[in-house]
């Protein structure tokens, strides 16, 4: 079953085209890596689907739905610049916004839900930091929350904006853990990445993308030289990086 | 204490100045409530700008229903609403920028409000009240008035509190569950201008900016929960309000200003004294620190130098450290304190106990060596210069994980064996 249909998607940014007559069919349970280079629309694609921006033509479908009646399914993790982190929150109140879509209008959150913040937290090893306002937590822990905060809201779309900016080692690998656990459980995962060494390890399908939409398919086959070079275009420093990484 | 308690209480024999404090309290209230999302979402300049555009609102209510509470609530109302959909749909549809856009749209405003009241003759409006307040010349319709604000904005934050949280703090997150980031900000907007209505009798158009910014910036300094944020900026703006009325009563200050000097005065002593913030305590946090980098470089030293001559001896610590004799005393007496020296023999040695954390610091400070040699981090001259300031910060986690990130190295650059953790 197709999860999110992208038909002919064109999106402008003062007056000049971002993303220009994109086409997707993304199918269920997998891991999707959307790779090009700075500028090239793959967050505009991303906050596209999710309606965040003006689409000047084409059709974005989630469930085979409008995106507006289908949108309490997806997860997003924005990119880390986008917060104020001085805000007065702290890690389970951001895991709580997770479970807000469960709650109704002037409800309060119940046991359930605070129980489900605590499982969360667990599982990306935050639960001490529970009460810790958010400028106090590394880069790495910072993202966890947003992940835990992700997973609370027990989505079947996931979108993550550049997750592993900024992030330790160790917490990239956490976090890579816990998407796979959300592949096997049928979960789509969508992620904006930018460091091509780790593409073939990561994601099983790729989205190679500079305002138009270069190839869209299974990584083996999609992650060629040639293709990257399409992608890259003048940017050869990174391409010869990449094109050593398949040598090797 | 009996002027004191004449003071406070001589003042409010007169029912004026009973209506007075009630209503500056309403102010307090209702602004420190509004004012902390107006802070929070970084809307002042929007805040101030709506103050100053519900003139021609006011005048024109007074025009068309004649003077009184509810005219002037109406008027102003609208005139808000009006002027905060305006600036953004200026933002909206060109390429002028919102301060910009704000600037223009409440300076229309104003300006066509003041003309209004010059041309108009038989609408009577005291524009200096209007501008600078009057909190002694509250009516019993304002009060009536204000009380139904401060009401409305407590329900409202109590039960919108999830809605404003979430977009306020992430406003994609809001729009994806459902949450209409527009209509929260209108629905802002409005309680904005109510709270503006309520405050402009006490402290008038030109002060109520900071009746909304200043209690809640205050607070913000003191603590970074949200709950607690709010009731604090209703605290201070209180407080604020009824000082500076008192103030303005015995020592005949124009209210607002006397209002707004207070909050300011708050303001300056968070600013300094705040426990986690204050500039006055990281100051003295400073000067803690210097003192325990020196204790902790006394132990280095007399370690270093244990099978030596004059090695702890007061004279050659203070000429190696560069540091007055008097001053190293006060540490050796602390640290003696500490059991972490004794001085058996007339000179100061290191205790077992001393030994160890002696020991600790020279695996802080080679480890970190190591670590910023490998990274490339700092020139391989710098790293012992660099290493001197953080050996005395890095914990025993950070040393543990650096450790384990260099793969448990034996040697700094140096070739100084690195002591193991005990």
């Amino acid at each position: 079953m197709n999860v999110i249909n992208v038909k002919n998607l064109t999106v402008t940014y003062n007056k000049k085209p971002a993303i220009k007559g994109i086409n997707l069919d993304i199918s269920e349970g997998s891991i999707i890596g959307i790779v090009g280079p700075n500028g090239a629309g793959k967050s505009t694609l991303l906050k596209a689907i999710l309606g965040l921006l003006p689409i000047d033509t084409g059709e974005v479908k989630i469930f085979g739905k409008e995106v507006k009646s289908s949108l309490k399914r997806v997860a997003y993790i924005p990119q880390k610049e986008q917060f104020d982190w001085d805000f007065p929150i702290n890690v389970s109140e951001v895991v709580m916004m997770g479970r807000y879509p469960y709650i109704s209008f002037f409800g309060r959150p119940d046991a359930n839900d605070k129980e489900i913040v605590n499982k969360v937290l667990k599982k990306v090893e935050m639960d001490k930091y529970s009460q810790t306002q958010i400028r106090n937590l590394s880069g790495g822990q910072q993202q966890r929350i947003f992940l835990a905060r992700a997973l609370a809201q027990e989505s079947d779309i996931y979108f993550l904006d550049e997750p592993f900016v900024g992030v330790d080692a160790k917490t990239e690998v956490a976090i890579f853990n816990l998407i796979k656990e959300l592949k096997a459980e049928g979960k789509t995962i969508m992620i904006v990445h930018h460091d091509l060494s780790k593409v073939e390890d990561y994601f099983d399908k790729l989205i190679l993308i500079n305002q138009i939409l270069i190839a869209f398919g299974e990584t083996k086959k999609v992650f060629t030289p040639e293709l990257l070079h399409r992608t890259y275009g003048g940017q050869l420093t990174i391409l010869q990086k990449a094109e050593q990484l398949i040598v090797n | 204490m009996d002027i004191l308690t004449k003071y406070i209480t001589e003042p409010l024999q007169y029912e004026f100045i009973q209506r007075a404090l009630i209503a500056s309290i309403m102010v307090g209230v209702s602004c420190g409530l509004i004012g902390t999302y107006i802070m929070l979402r970084r809307l002042s300049l929007i805040g101030d700008a709506l103050a100053h555009a519900v003139l021609p609102g006011v005048v024109i209510g007074f025009m068309i229903a004649g003077k009184g509470a509810l005219s002037l609530f109406i008027g102003a109302l609208t005139a808000g609403i009006l002027t905060s959909v305006l600036i953004s749909y200026v933002e909206r549809n060109s390429k002028i920028k919102e301060d910009t856009s704000i600037g223009i749209i409440f300076t229309g405003a104003f300006a066509l409000g003041i003309l209004l009241v010059s041309q108009l003759k038989q609408v009577h409006i005291d524009l200096s009240s209007y501008l600078f307040g009057d909190v002694l010349g509250v009516s019993d319709s304002d009060l009536i008035l204000s009380s139904v604000i401060t009401v409305v904005i407590i329900i409202s934050v109590i039960l919108f509190y999830r809605q404003l949280l979430v977009t306020s703090f992430d406003p994609t997150m809001a729009h994806i569950i459902g949450i209409s980031t527009a209509v929260v900000h209108y629905f802002l907007m409005t309680l904005l201008s109510m709270s503006i209505v309520a405050g402009l009798q006490s402290v008038g158009v030109i002060l109520i900016i900071a009746m909304l910014i200043t209690p809640p910036a205050t607070a913000f300094l003191i603590t970074d929960k949200l709950m607690k944020l709010l009731l604090l900026s209703c605290m201070f703006g209180v407080l604020s309000a009824v000082i500076g009325l008192y103030l303005s009563y015995h020592m005949n200050f124009a209210s607002g200003a006397s209002i707004v000097l207070v909050s300011v005065f708050f303001f300056g002593l968070a600013f300094l004294f705040s426990p986690k913030e204050g500039v006055f305590i990281r100051m003295l946090r400073r000067k803690k620190n210097s003192k325990i980098n020196l204790t902790e470089d006394i132990i280095k030293l007399i370690s270093k130098e244990e099978y030596s001559d004059n090695s702890g001896l007061i004279e050659s610590i203070s000429e190696k450290l560069g540091i007055p004799k008097n001053k190293i005393f006060t540490s050796l007496s602390r640290l003696k304190k500490m059991e972490l020296i004794d001085q058996p023999n007339g000179k100061y040695e290191l205790t077992e106990k001393g030994r160890k954390v002696a020991e600790r610091l020279v695996r802080s400070h080679r480890l970190w060596e190591t670590y910023i040699a490998e990274k490339n981090i700092v020139n391989i001259e710098d790293i012992h210069q660099e290493a001197e300031k953080f050996e005395h910060i890095l914990s025993d986690d950070l040393l543990s994980e650096i450790d384990e990130e260099l793969g448990h190295p034996l040697k700094d650059p140096h070739g100084s064996p690195i002591p193991k953790k005990h």
